[in-house]
């Protein structure tokens, strides 16, 4: 379970953070949000899909790392094996918190950093520290900090994003049929891709209305991230039994 | 003489009239120059009747054809989802119950589950084994999540709505979207050709209108083919008793009560009372045979079902409608170049919801037979009024099916349902070979018959029918025995599985008011 509290340097003074990769840390999962200004970064390994919200049906792009729930291709016992961790979990065990503070008699918001303080994460002897000697932020908090704000920004973004796919009929949804090296057959299903026939057939006005808005660049990189589900197919394959593999 | 179909005028702008033109001008591109004009004309001061709250499945794809988004009709019209009927007290009166699900019963395109379930029929009902739909209902569960695109499912399902908000929702899509023209304008006459065709219509404000083919959807004035033909109406009352309707709308006592995902439908002693689940408020109404009980006796059965909900003092205030009904058909519904879709070609009490699901069978016919010219509109007329008049026929005895299984002797009401009399030929055959073989699909007469057999299985199976052990069949008695335990056990595997994922209906629909369905 979480349990989410406001960060600050008196409670949390000697608090550690481990940065390892692992399923105890909870690293094992199939996949994780990301957003258009991450995508450059995040289709240089992973297959980019989209996916819809159990929660409120709305779409979201996803960055994947497994082909089933709680399966983390790109973990291993050296850790995570890709140059480049999708923001969503190299921020862990960190969320951003909205507060409510008065300014001159108007309720304003701001955002606050929370940590989660039943994450496996925390330590007092190993890891990084969160602040430095005198109360300062840490390199590391001031790096995590950064990677909530771009978090943010690209939550934000992610709506008209979406919306914009939806609007232009760019989504569309498809069944990956995966048959593995020892003949075992698997589906993967609920995800959509971008519709490439259809985007292909767009005209110039749409194309560079998509370009104005900053969704052009991510459109074709989640395009060009497909190639990697080849890359997770493999990546099973090398798991399996060294006598099941044909 | 030019006769080709280029113009179609309907008249009416109830629920009726909007389906008819819509799906019309969808199918034939009314909104391009080169399509069929669709003209719907309403008399500005009539409000129309709003019978109809219940659709069936077909809904569905009525909706989708005419380019209609789910999201936008379920947050305009209060709909919410319908996934078949709970049948309370037909069979004994003494707190018996049985669901008509939309679903098929689990492996029904080639095996007869019935065979299998007679061994277990003391432990589980019919439909808890063949489908995990009465389940889904008994906990007012929505048959599909957020995640499940716009018309799609996990169960099959159709709606209840608001059939006000309906037609003014369906309104302003066939004229925005679909380019049907709206005139508000009384009809005075009716002008015929010298082949005793429609030629025009005379209004008040907006003189002659001319037309090819006029639909008749005026309601129960049938201001076209029954007063102006005099096609006469053939009635069904010695049939189905019911001939007087209270209905009235009710609150739900918290903002957030459950939404229930069935329509209820609890018999009384001379009749029996609906009761259907919108978003925002309930409608109840009492059915009733007025040859066998008063308007005050029917009034205060009707109170006294909706008392447990809100207490006596919130339920005396309500206020109620009396509505006649005069249940039966006409004879022909499509007389020359006149067809008469909705109300004006028949009405029967809302048992199984038949009556908006009638006007889409209809109108799509309608469009899609639509005839190039008089002498294609001569033959299609023929085959639609045979078809229509099977339809008619075989919810008559779909109807009457519910009140002759019936082991009730508590009053003359259904005492009377059940004498030979009044139950039509075609339902006594049925019911008597029944006896010896339960319902399946050789009681179809027609590829596309409105009520499948499974439906007369969930029926009379809910009812209590008994068939006779069968000495013949050892082989696919056998055969299915074998497959019917995998069915089962599959059927209760998507039981629990459905039970454990799918939303409350109003939970979904909270969400898609928020959150909308994505079409994909």
């Amino acid at each position: 379970m979480s349990n989410h509290v406001l960060l600050n340097n008196i409670d949390h003074k000697d608090l550690r953070v481990i940065t390892e990769r692992s399923a105890e840390y909870g690293d094992n999962v199939m996949f994780a949000m990301t957003f258009p200004d991450e995508m450059r970064s995040v289709q240089a390994h992973y297959p980019i899909f989209f996916h819809k919200d159990g929660n409120t049906g709305e779409f979201y792009p996803v960055a994947m790392f497994g082909l089933k729930g709680q399966e983390n291709l790109f973990l291993g016992e050296k850790g995570w094996d890709a140059a480049y961790i999708p923001l969503v979990i190299a921020r862990q065990p960190f969320l951003i918190g909205i507060q409510q503070f008065q300014e001159d008699g108007v309720m304003k918001q701001q955002r606050v950093l929370h940590i989660d303080m039943d994450s496996p994460r925390l330590s007092y002897t190993a890891g990084e520290p969160l602040f430095l000697e005198y109360g300062g932020n840490s390199p590391y908090l001031e790096q995590v900090a950064g990677a909530l704000e771009a978090i943010h920004q690209g939550y934000q973004s992610n709506k008209p994003f979406v919306e914009k796919l939806l609007a232009l009929d760019l989504l569309e949804s498809f069944t990956l049929e995966i048959e593995l090296n020892d003949g075992s057959k698997n589906q993967l299903m609920g995800f959509y891709t971008i519709n490439e026939t259809r985007l292909s057939e767009l005209n110039g006005e749409a194309l560079a209305d998509l370009n104005a808005q900053g969704w052009l660049q991510p459109i074709f990189m989640a395009v060009a991230s497909q190639s990697h589900i080849r890359d997770l197919i493999e990546r099973k394959n090398r798991e399996l039994p060294a006598d099941a593999r044909a | 003489m030019n006769n080709t179909v280029k113009r179609i005028i309907v008249v009416g702008g109830g629920s009726a009239g909007w389906l008819t033109a819509g799906l019309l001008a969808a199918e034939h591109l009314s909104a391009d120059q080169t399509g069929i004009e669709v003209i719907l004309i309403e008399s500005p001061d009539v409000t129309p009747i709003g019978v109809g709250e219940g659709t069936w499945p077909s809904m569905r794809s009525t909706l989708h054809a005419m380019g209609i988004s789910e999201t936008d009709f379920i947050r305009e019209c209060e709909a919410s989802f319908k996934q078949g009927t709970l049948f309370s007290n037909w069979t004994t009166g003494e707190f018996d119950r049985y669901y008509h699900p939309f679903s098929l019963p689990q492996g029904y395109q080639d095996t007869n589950l019935a065979f299998a379930w007679q061994d277990v029929r003391d432990k589980v009902s019919f439909a808890d084994a063949v489908s995990p739909q009465s389940q889904v209902c008994a906990r007012g569960l929505a048959p599909k999540q957020i995640t499940t695109p716009e018309f799609a499912f996990n169960l099959n399902y159709g709606y209840h709505l608001d059939a006000g908000k309906f037609a003014g929702f369906l309104q302003r899509h066939c004229v925005e979207k679909l380019g049907v023209r709206h005139i508000r304008d009384h009809v005075v006459e009716v002008n015929e050709d010298s082949h005793g065709y429609i030629s025009s219509l005379s209004t008040e404000a907006n003189g002659p209108l001319a037309g090819d083919l006029f639909i008749d959807c005026t309601g129960f004035s049938s201001l076209l083919l029954g007063r102006h033909y005099g096609v006469p109406f053939i009635s069904q009352r010695h049939v189905l008793f019911n001939d007087s309707a209270l209905a009235v709308q009710v609150p739900y006592p918290e903002a957030d009560s459950p939404i229930a995902s069935c329509t209820l439908s609890t018999a009384q002693t001379a009749g029996w009372i609906w009761d259907i689940g919108l978003p925002s408020r309930r409608g109840v109404g009492h059915v009733y045979s007025s040859d066998h009980c008063s308007d005050e006796h029917a009034e205060a059965q009707l109170r006294a079902y909706i008392e447990p909900a809100l207490g006596r003092e919130t339920t005396e205030k309500l206020v109620l409608r009396k509505i006649a009904i005069n249940p039966g058909y006409r004879e022909r519904f499509w007389h020359r170049n006149c067809v008469a879709i909705g109300l004006s070609a028949g009405f029967l009490e809302p048992l199984e919801a038949s009556a908006l699901v009638l006007v889409e069978l209809s109108a799509k016919m309608v469009s899609d037979q639509l005839p190039a010219n008089r002498e294609a509109m001569a033959v299609v007329a023929g085959r639609f009024n045979r078809k229509f008049k099977h339809h008619w026929e075989r919810i008559i005895d779909f109807l009457k099916l519910h009140y002759i299984l019936t082991q009730r002797r508590d009053s003359a009401y259904w005492r009377d349902n059940c004498s030979a009399a009044s139950i039509p030929e075609s339902l006594q055959e049925l019911t008597s070979i029944w006896r010896y073989q339960g319902p399946w699909h050789y009681d179809a007469t027609l590829a596309d018959e409105m009520f499948p057999p499974a439906s007369l299985q969930y029926v009379a199976y809910g009812m209590g029918l008994k068939t006779e052990p069968q000495q013949s069949h050892a082989r696919s008695r056998a055969r299915t025995r074998a497959q019917a335990g995998k069915l089962f056990q599959e059927n209760a595997a998507r039981t629990r599985q459905l039970l454990s994922m799918l939303p409350t209906n109003r939970e979904l629909i909270s969400k898609i008011k928020r959150h909308g369905l994505a079409t994909i």
